[in-house]
C-alpha cells in the first residue's frame, strides 16, 4: 500500500529580487494513513511553505512529492485541481469562511466542489456539524461565531470530503489556549477516525502533547522527530 | 455557484443596491436613446411606410421623402402604361407657410394625393374624411400639428401662402420628422399651391406591381424606360429616407454616442463593483483552489455575479422604460420599445457586464497562495 505523502529531497528557493531565500531544504519525509503529525518550528522556519509544498498549492524548487505513490511535483498547473481535490484539505489560521455563507452553505460549497450532490451533500454537512458540536449554529454566518466555532466549522469543512490528507496551518493561533485545544482534540479525533494523515504545521509548543509523532523544522530544514512511545 | 454569487451580493446589499441601481441607469439611458432614435426613424418614414404601392418613383438623386424635386407629370404616364403596373398615383410634398390665427407664420409640410384613391393620404382620421379634400381650398391637419398651430377645428378657415382653405378633417397618427405639421390637401390643390412645383410638375408617382409581376422586376424595367427620375422599391426608398436622417444629417451619431457612453459607464461600474468584491474574497476564492477547484469554477462565481447584476438591471430598466413610454407619448415624441430592441438592449447588458467581470479573471488566476495563510 502506498503511504499518503512521501517526499525526497524537496527543497524550496525563493528568489526575492537578487536574494535568494532558501525556505525547504532536503527535506525528506514519509506519512502514513491515520497518523496525526506537528509540524513544529519557530516562526520563519519554513512550516507554511513546506505544507504550501505537500499540498500542491506552491511547486518545490526541486525534489519529488508523491501523493499515494504517484509523483506530482512534475505535473502540469492544469492537473493540479484535480489532485488537490482528490488527496488534499486545508485549514487555515485565519479560518477562510465564506462571509456572506451560512456554515451549513460554508461546508455544502465544499462536499459539491468535490462532487457530493444535494440531499447527500445537505445530510453530510449537518452531520459534520454535529459532530463538531455546532448543530445549533448551522444557519449562523461565520460573523456571527466566536473563532473556536468557526475554526470547528473550517474542521468540519476539511472533513467533508474524502481527502485523505488534511494540512492544518497554525490552527490554533487565532485561539485562546482552551478553544485552541479542543479544536486540535477534535481534529485529532475525528481524523483518526476517519485514518486521515493530519499534518498541522504550528508553533504552540502547548498543544505538543496531542501529537503521535513531532517533526520538528528549523531554518528550511527537520532537525529533529520525536514519536510518543505507544 | 450561481448561488454563492447570489449569496455574496444580497450579503453586501448596499453596495449591490449601488452596482445595481448604476447598471438601470445606463441601461436605462441605452434603453432610451435607443427607443427615441428608432421612434425618429419611423417616423422620417411614416408617410411612405403608410401609403398603399410598392414602387416610388423620385426625381434624379432624391436624398429623401421631405426635399424631393418635382419632375414633369407625363412620366406618371408611362408609368402607369408600363406592363406589370396594376395601378400608379401622383403624390405631391413640398413646403409652404400657414398664418396663424394670433399673426406670424409656421412652416408646414404640405402632401398633396388624389382624393378618389387616398394614396398618400392620412391613414387614419380623427375627424372628417380623406375624400373631403376633393375640389376645392380643403385641408386636413394632423392632430400632432395642434401643439404647433393651435387647436385646430373642422369647419375654421387658415391661410396657406396665398390661400384661405378649409379645414375638412383632422388625420391622426401622421407625425413629422422635420418638426414641420403635416397638412395634406388634393393633389391639384397643392400643385397650384406652391408656385414652384409648376402646372405640369408631380413630385413623387407611387405605384403597384400587378399580381403575377415581382417588385424588383417591375422596378427595373421602369428604370429602364424612365429618364431623369429614379425608381425605388417602398422599402428601398424608406430605408434611403431613414439612413438620410440617422446619418447624412449626424442625428444617429449623437444617439450612437450616447448609447456608447452609457455602455462604458455601467461597464465600469460593474467592472469596479465585482473586482473589488473578489479582491475582497480572494482568500476565500484561493482557498477553494486549494481544496480543488479549478480557476473555472471560480469563475463561474464571479461570471454568475455579473449575470445576474445584468439580469437584474435590464428588467428593472425594462419596467421603467415601458411606463416612461406614456410619458414620452405625452410629450408627441415617439419611443419604441418591441421585442428585437429589447433583445438587443438585453444582448448589450450581458455585454457589458460579462466583458466588465473579466477585468477579475486575472486576479483569481494569480493567486499568492501565501495570502492564504495569514491570519
Ligand atoms: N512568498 C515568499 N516569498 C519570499 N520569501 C518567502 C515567501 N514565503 C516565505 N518566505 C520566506 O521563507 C521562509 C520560511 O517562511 P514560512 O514558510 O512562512 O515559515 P513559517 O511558516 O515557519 O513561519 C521565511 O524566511 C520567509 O521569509
Ligand atoms: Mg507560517
Amino acid at each position: 500500500m502506498d503511504k499518503p505523502i512521501v517526499t525526497r529531497n524537496l527543497c524550496k528557493i525563493y528568489q526575492e529580487g537578487r536574494v535568494e531565500v532558501t525556505a525547504v531544504s532536503s527535506a525528506d519525509l514519509t506519512l502514513g494513513e491515520g497518523e496525526v503529525v506537528g509540524l513544529f518550528g519557530p516562526s520563519g522556519s519554513g512550516k507554511t511553505t513546506l505544507l504550501s509544498i505537500l499540498g500542491c498549492i506552491l511547486r518545490p524548487t526541486s525534489g519529488s512529492l508523491m501523493l499515494y505513490g504517484k509523483e506530482v511535483s512534475d505535473m502540469s498547473e492544469a492537473d493540479l485541481p484535480f489532485i488537490r481535490k482528490k488527496y488534499i484539505s486545508f485549514i487555515f489560521q485565519g479560518f477562510n469562511l465564506f462571509p456572506a455563507l451560512t456554515v451549513h452553505e460554508n461546508v455544502m460549497l465544499v462536499l459539491k466542489l468535490k462532487g457530493v450532490k444535494g440531499e447527500v451533500a445537505e445530510r453530510r454537512a449537518t452531520e459534520l456539524l454535529t459532530e463538531v458540536g455546532l448543530e445549533e449554529r448551522i444557519d449562523f454566518l461565520p460573523r456571527d461565531l466566536s473563532g473556536g466555532q468557526k475554526q470547528r466549522v473550517a474542521v468540519a469543512r476539511a472533513l467533508a470530503a474524502d481527502a485523505p490528507v488534511i494540512l492544518a496551518d497554525e490552527p490554533t493561533g487565532n485561539l485562546d489556549f482552551s478553544n485552541g485545544r479542543k479544536v486540535m482534540e477534535l481534529l485529532k479525533n475525528l481524523a483518526a477516525e476517519r485514518k486521515r494523515c493530519v499534518v498541522v504545521a504550528t508553533h504552540d509548543n502547548r498543544i505538543e502533547d496531542i501529537f503521535d509523532r513531532i517533526l520538528f523544522m528549523e531554518d528550511g530544514k527537520i532537525v529533529r522527530e520525536k514519536r510518543r512511545s505507544p | 455557484m450561481f448561488y454563492v454569487a447570489l449569496r455574496i451580493l444580497l450579503y453586501d446589499k448596499i453596495r449591490s443596491f449601488i452596482t445595481l441601481l448604476g447598471v438601470v441607469f445606463a441601461v436605462g439611458l441605452i434603453f432610451a436613446q435607443l427607443g427615441i432614435f428608432l421612434g425618429l426613424m419611423e417616423t422620417s418614414s411614416v408617410i411612405i411606410d403608410h401609403t398603399p404601392g410598392d414602387i416610388w418613383v423620385t426625381s434624379k438623386n432624391s436624398k429623401n421623402f421631405d426635399f424631393s424635386q418635382p419632375f414633369p407629370e407625363y412620366l406618371y404616364h408611362h408609368v402607369r402604361s408600363e406592363d406589370g403596373v396594376q395601378w400608379a398615383e401622383k403624390l405631391i410634398v413640398t413646403w409652404a407657410l400657414i398664418k396663424q390665427k394670433e399673426g406670424g407664420t409656421e412652416q408646414i409640410e404640405i402632401v398633396g394625393y388624389n382624393p378618389d384613391s387616398g394614396v398618400g393620404g392620412p391613414w387614419e382620421m380623427k375627424a372628417g374624411d380623406i375624400r373631403n379634400v376633393k375640389n376645392g381650398n380643403f385641408a386636413i391637419v394632423d392632430e400632432s400639428a395642434m401643439r404647433r398651430l393651435g387647436n385646430i377645428r373642422v369647419g375654421e378657415y387658415r391661410d396657406i401662402l396665398f390661400r384661405r382653405l378649409q379645414i375638412v378633417g383632422i388625420s391622426r397618427g401622421a407625425k413629422s420628422f422635420t418638426t414641420a405639421p403635416l397638412v395634406f390637401t388634393s393633389y391639384k390643390l397643392a400643385q397650384g399651391l406652391v408656385g414652384w412645383i409648376g402646372p405640369d410638375n408631380t413630385v413623387f408617382v407611387v405605384a403597384k406591381a400587378a399580381p403575377g409581376y415581382s417588385v424588383a422586376t417591375v422596378v427595373e424595367r421602369l428604370k429602364k424606360r424612365l429618364k431623369g427620375v429614379d425608381v425605388y422599391t417602398k422599402e428601398a426608398f424608406s430605408m434611403k429616407t431613414r439612413l438620410y436622417w440617422a446619418v447624412e444629417t449626424g442625428v444617429g451619431f449623437s444617439f450612437m454616442l450616447t448609447i456608447l457612453i452609457s455602455f462604458f459607464v455601467g461597464m465600469l461600474i460593474v467592472g469596479q463593483t465585482i473586482y473589488n468584491s473578489t479582491v475582497e474574497h480572494i482568500k476565500e476564492f484561493g482557498t477553494l483552489k486549494a481544496l480543488g477547484a479549478s480557476n473555472f469554477e471560480i469563475y463561474k462565481i464571479i461570471f454568475s455575479q455579473a449575470l445576474i447584476n445584468a439580469l437584474a438591471g435590464y428588467l428593472l430598466s425594462l419596467i421603467i422604460t415601458i411606463l416612461s413610454v406614456k410619458i414620452y407619448e405625452s410629450t408627441d415624441m415617439v419611443m419604441v420599445v418591441k421585442g428585437w430592441v429589447n433583445l438587443l438592449v438585453l444582448g448589450l447588458t450581458l455585454l457589458m457586464c460579462v466583458s466588465a467581470a473579466f477585468v477579475s479573471i486575472r486576479k483569481i488566476k494569480k493567486i499568492d497562495p501565501a495570502i492564504l495563510f495569514r491570519g
